[in-house]
């Protein structure tokens, strides 16, 4: 479904590099987990593919679709959310959702049918004939995300997605994740809360300075390299230890 | 320490003009330096010109004064110029410093009283104002120095006026704008009542101002114009009807030796800090409360009415130009200084109307009723053109965005599919724009309706491949890093770019309709449109096909 080959990203007149020669293959059906420290690389890798960044090196492959070669196709089969979803605040929910709606075009019996299921999950029924200027942070998110899932995406690309959440709205949108990836799609998603990587990915890659460190299930990550089943914490804390992060 | 106002107008200076941004790309990293260098070719003969017309209109002034016993028309003609113009620009920069910049929240987290944070504000528009101020102020000035050959109390009398003189005005626009906003920030429909009421505003001042110019004594102009030479400061009376703080300036440097000129700078001083204290009564008693009330949006209190999920499909096209053009009008910054040409021209027009006579009208002594059909033809198509570039939306259109750019960039379209509605909102807002300026204007001078039809068409044809051109224009260097909206639109170099280069393209076409009519070859009007409009359709065309993907990439 992804699949990053050699992708390299250095700011323009940085010194070093975002992400390095980074290689990474999220299959689909997958909940795939992207951790690391502050400033290792998670949200650059995240932009590159979904076609905010341009990587100065290497290839994005978004179900098939070379993303430089071919960015509308790739962009037509994901959805994506930021982790600070900035929405045009002089738009109503409503006309945000239905401008996704047509862009990507969802037709109205379907439309109309998912966007009642998520907003009524998402509690946002009411709000959503208001600016969405007069959102919380969190309602935002949920608004961020009953657009990306609007179009049944097969990739569902997501940047720290449980910040601003309710507790009641984080566990509804794990259940949604899952029930994404029942349905033969792919969830990528990046995360500081371990737990949460713990409870759902299938698989985790960790990501320190803009390397790969580590990359797999999470029974492998534990049992590999003389390691003795110990928690995702530990393991994250081992393998992000040494060295400063600096910023993307 | 710094005090807290001091602190803050720093830091707010610093970012409103980008000194830390300007010295950490052109003097640490030396990255970008041809930014000052093509600012300064743009904008430099400019600058030069305005200097140089205001040199030499003092000295025409002054030579022209002195014969009727009044020498200093050219400081009451700089002191009312650089007044009406900071408040009629105050006003929009006051309404988007003071209410909608993004930074408003931060601030009120602070520890900060309200008259802090509105004195800082105020700070930041009147250094711009200085700067504007000094263009035209200083060459008059020392013009005027030299001519009248003043002494050292001048000198000091100008300095003063100088620093005081921005202030009024103002001060003049921040209470409009404080007591506004005050106002509609108690209605539900807070965007539409700001920007109704700015438009509102701006007419009562400008019709005000007209009205008391028009009734300074005499209906006649030519009777008006002997009367305000021939009797002793009788310019000064005219304009102290109009702009009181405007002649006390001008009597204090013109009479700086005297008592007289040192009483009309103590005028001067006096009603600016008069300006100030009602400025921090209302930032303490209205300010907060007024910026509190946009920030808490719609939703407290509010019943709800019961959202209807039902919508009309549409395809990508329809629905982006839908969108852009709600997020232009919605958003008072954008609107306020976009829409304002299509308002103040009807305006400006349809107010001898309502006046006592019809000979003031100064479209009247241009003829405009006489002119050949094609030549009208020709202005209107051009007017379309210069519209749309004055409207700043197609030079702005991905400025505007700035961080919620990342919502169109993620949107499985191509730039060509992007670009298309976006030429189409403007045009859609120009149209609508120019047709009712049209109006009123075909009725004022008797226009056909063939050659006003004509000229739409051909301003259509001409002011979309113009707007193609701009957002291209914003395209290939959009800013997008901003915190006061309003430097997205105003402060924006490509919006100068782009109205400079339409101005550019429309002052050519005029000065060849205007060969065109010295050599009877007006029929050549419409052929001569539409090769300018295929020859600038054909780099539109080029440059969404070749250039534009690539821009779009790199941002």
């Amino acid at each position: 479904m992804i699949r990053l080959q050699g992708v390299s990203k250095r700011y323009k007149g940085a010194s070093t590099y975002a992400v390095r020669d980074l290689d990474l293959e999220v299959r689909p059906g997958e909940i795939f987990g992207f951790l690391g420290p502050n400033g290792a690389g998670k949200t650059t890798t995240i932009k590159m593919i979904v076609g905010l960044l341009k990587a100065d090196q290497g290839k994005v492959l978004v179900n098939g679709h070379d993303l430089t070669l071919d960015p509308i196709a790739a962009k037509r089969s994901m959805g994506y959310v930021p982790d600070k979803p900035d929405l045009y605040p002089r738009l109503t929910g409503l006309e945000y959702l239905n401008l996704i709606g047509d862009v990507y075009g969802v037709d109205g019996p379907t439309r109309s049918k998912r966007l009642a299921h998520y907003l009524e999950m998402f509690q946002l029924t009411e709000a959503v004939g208001d600016l969405i200027q007069s959102f919380s942070r969190g309602m935002q998110q949920k608004l961020a995300l009953t657009g990306a899932l609007l179009h049944a995406p097969a990739l569902f690309i997501l940047d720290e997605p449980m910040v601003g959440l309710d507790p009641k709205s984080s566990h509804l949108f794990k259940e949604i994740m899952r029930e994404h990836v029942k349905q033969g799609n792919t969830v990528f998603f990046s995360t500081h809360v371990l737990e949460v990587a713990e409870q759902l990915c299938n698989r985790v890659g960790i990501i320190k300075q803009g390397e790969l460190i580590a990359c797999g299930t999470m029974e492998e990550l534990r049992t590999g390299r003389d390691r003795d089943g110990s928690s995702l914490e530990k393991l994250f804390l081992e393998l992000t230890d040494e060295g400063g992060s600096y910023e993307e | 320490m710094k005090s807290r106002v001091i602190s803050l107008y720093s830091a707010m200076l610093n970012t409103h003009y980008g000194l830390s941004a300007g010295k950490y790309y052109y003097i640490k990293k030396k990255q970008r330096l041809w930014e000052p260098l093509v600012i300064v070719a743009s904008m430099g003969w400019l600058l030069v010109l305005a200097v140089w017309f205001a040199w030499m209109l003092t000295e025409q002034l002054f030579l022209g004064g002195l014969a009727f016993g009044q020498p200093h028309l050219a400081l009451i003609s700089g002191t009312l110029i650089v007044s009406v113009l900071g408040l009629f620009f105050g006003f929009f920069n006051v309404l988007s410093t003071f209410y909608f910049s993004n930074d408003l929240s931060i601030l009120l987290a602070w520890p900060l009283r309200s008259w802090e944070i509105l004195l800082a504000k105020l700070g930041v528009i009147v250094t711009g104002q200085y700067i504007l101020n000094a263009l035209f102020l200083l060459p008059i000035g020392i013009r005027y120095g030299l001519l009248a050959r003043v002494g050292v109390g001048y000198v000091v009398s100008a300095f003063v006026v100088f620093l005081v003189l921005p202030v009024i005005p103002l001060v003049i626009a921040s209470a409009l704008s404080v007591v506004l906003m005050r106002l509609v920030n108690l209605s539900r429909y807070r965007d539409k009542l700001t920007l109704i009421g700015g438009i509102l505003l701006l007419v009562i001042v400008f019709g005000g101002t007209y009205w008391l110019q028009q009734n300074v004594g005499t209906d006649d102009p030519s009777v008006l114009l002997e009367q305000l030479l021939s009797q002793a400061d009788g310019l000064v009376k005219a304009v102290g009807r109009v702009f009181p703080p405007s002649v006390w300036a001008a009597q204090a440097m013109a009479y700086a030796h005297t008592s007289q000129g040192w009483i009309n700078l103590l005028y001067l001083v006096a009603s600016s800090a008069l300006g100030l204290i009602v400025l921090y009564v209302l930032g303490e008693k209205v300010f907060l409360q007024g910026v509190i009330a946009g920030l808490e949006g719609s939703r407290g209190g509010k019943r709800r009415k019961k959202v209807v999920l039902e919508h009309v499909e549409r395809g990508a096209f329809l629905t982006l130009l839908s969108t852009e053009r709600k997020l232009f009008v919605r958003d008072p910054n954008f609107a306020l200084n976009g829409l304002i040409g299509y308002v103040l021209l009807p305006v400006m027009a349809l107010l001898p109307l309502f006046g006592q006579n019809l000979e003031g009208n100064p479209f009247e002594q241009l003829n405009f009723g006489e002119m050949d059909p094609l030549l009208v033809m020709g202005g209107i198509s051009l007017f379309f053109m210069v519209m749309i570039a004055m409207s700043m939306i197609p030079s702005t259109t991905f400025s505007r965005e700035g961080r919620y750019l990342w919502i169109v960039r993620t949107l499985p379209l191509s730039i060509g599919q992007i670009i298309r509605p976006r030429v189409a909102a403007a045009q859609v807002v120009n149209t609508v724009g120019c047709v009712l300026g049209l109006l009123p204007l075909s009725y004022l001078f008797g226009w056909g309706v063939l050659e006003v039809g004509f000229g739409i068409v051909f301003g259509l044809l001409l002011s979309s491949v113009v707007a193609y051109l701009l957002v291209i224009l914003d395209l290939s260097r959009p800013m997008l890093n901003w915190i006061n909206p309003i430097k997205a639109v105003k402060s924006n170099f490509n919006s100068i770019v782009g109205m400079f280069g339409t101005m550019v393209i429309a002052f050519l076409l005029g000065a060849l309709f205007f060969l065109n009519a010295r050599t009877a070859t007006l029929w050549l009007i419409p052929l001569e449109l539409l090769l300018v409009t295929g020859i600038l359709g054909g780099l539109a065309w080029f440059l969404t096909r070749n250039v534009a993907p690539k821009l779009w990439a790199k941002i």
